[in-house]
């Protein structure tokens, strides 16, 4: 599949409302073509309303969980993906509100064949277009080796595998580049996947930690500004914005129990409109009980590498030792 | 030789879908909404975009005549 033209849609142009025929429904609030339908509100929305509506609503969410102040210098996690594209275009869009505030993009290549070359190929274009500084890791420099090379053999565990060293990998950039927030990209549905994933698994710690207060470990507090957008949304973002990523999926997506529970949620949300936000409210209440209610372990540091950890070696160091990377 | 095509009935519709794999059919019954398209095609609404003749469009809108409706799948993954 080729990449690189982004916005397959219209070869790259924005969408205009060009003539619109009746058989398509009016934007609720002027008499604009809408182009997305909430199912929740029941509101439809024209481009433009929509394009305001998404901004302001990330807008809030930054504003109500103090996500960034004023003189952060704001990370982002960008795969070139389409969460990360939208997530890196909303900011810049919001950067003159944002007093003082700098970007910067952090690139991890883990080395995925077939799927990563294109994504890395984006992003580059992306911070090029935007005009914003970018990191560059990749675990072939930090671990020795792909992480296809890691995977031989244990690919069902490739999203654990990928996620312990993305993290390491994400910390490295953070620090080369010297932010002071790191933003990534995961969505409403990430989200409502991940509270159902943890609840599936009995892993109740893990569902009121995992979140943005989860710091453990990070030295840079992590901020999801997209968190209240649904991945439906971002892509329609994008794709207004002539920004379609039209990218393959990663190779090792099928063997995720993320996957199941993606398509599961997938189904109920459109059976049950709003379905993913009351995942999100059920996490919230559920940290709200638990507020000083969990036993917080105090933080011990790795016997190996001395990072923050809950055992005697952090997860990286066990992993590494699984498999076979020498020194830390 | 030049082929001319007989005249389609009035009534019959035919509607070019493309879909997220790049591949194309048609259906020649309509007008349908998009939703129930989607339906039939056995995708969720929440899972694709929809466009119109080049233009996006929402699950109720109608397809028609000759339309070209094209159905992009959102891939995981950030
Ligand atoms: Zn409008
Ligand atoms: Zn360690």
């Amino acid at each position: 599949m080729k990449s690189g033209s982004s916005g397959s849609l219209t070869g790259g142009k924005p969408l205009t409302a060009s003539p619109v025929p009746e058989t398509t429904p009016h934007c609720s609030l002027c008499s604009g073509h809408a182009v997305y339908h909430d199912r929740i509100s029941g509101r439809y929305l024209c481009r433009d309303h929509f394009i305001a509506n998404i901004e302001s609503r990330v807008t809030e969410t930054i504003r109500s969980r103090k996500m960034i102040q004023p003189g952060d210098h704001v990370g982002i996690g960008l795969s070139g993906g389409k969460d990360s594209t939208a997530l890196l275009m909303i900011l810049s869009r919001l950067l003159p509100s944002l007093d003082g505030v700098r970007l910067t993009a952090i690139t991890i290549d883990e080395g995925i064949a077939g799927y990563r070359e294109d994504t890395i190929r984006s992003a580059d274009e992306l911070v090029k277009k935007y005009k914003i500084p970018q990191v560059s890791v990749s675990f072939t420099v930090l671990f020795g080796n792909t992480l296809d090379a890691f995977l031989k053999g244990r690919e069902p565990e490739a999203c654990t595998v990928c996620g312990i060293l993305r993290r390491k990998a994400l910390i490295a950039g953070a620090e080369q580049a010297g932010i002071t927030k790191l933003a990534t990209g995961h969505n409403l549905d990430d989200e409502a996947q991940s509270v159902f994933m943890n609840v599936l698994r009995g892993d109740l710690p893990r569902l009121v930690r995992d979140s943005a207060s989860d710091s453990q470990g990070w030295f840079i507090p992590r901020i999801k500004p997209l968190m209240h957008v649904s991945e439906k949304e971002l892509a329609v973002y994008l794709m207004l914005h002539g920004a379609w990523p039209d990218l393959p999926e990663c190779p090792y997506a099928v063997h995720a129990l993320r996957m199941e529970v993606r398509t599961m949620l997938a189904t109920l949300e459109v059976k049950h409109p709003g379905t993913m936000l009351h995942l999100l409210e059920s996490k919230a209440q559920i940290e709200a009980h638990c507020a000083g209610a969990l036993v917080v372990e105090p933080v011990r540091h790795c016997r190996e590498c001395g990072d923050a950890c809950s055992g005697e070696i952090c997860q990286l160091c066990m992993l590494k030792r699984r498999l076979g990377i020498g020194g830390s | 030789m030049d082929i001319y095509p007989l005249p389609l009935p009035s009534t019959s519709t035919i509607v070019k879908i493309i879909l997220p794999d790049k591949s194309c059919r048609t259906r020649d019954v309509g007008p349908v909404t998009v939703e129930s398209l989607l339906r039939e095609l056995g995708l969720n609404p929440v899972e694709v975009l929809v466009s119109k003749n080049g233009t996006l469009v929402v699950e109720d809108a109608i397809v028609q005549d000759t339309d070209e409706v094209r159905i992009f799948r959102i891939t995981h993954g950030g």
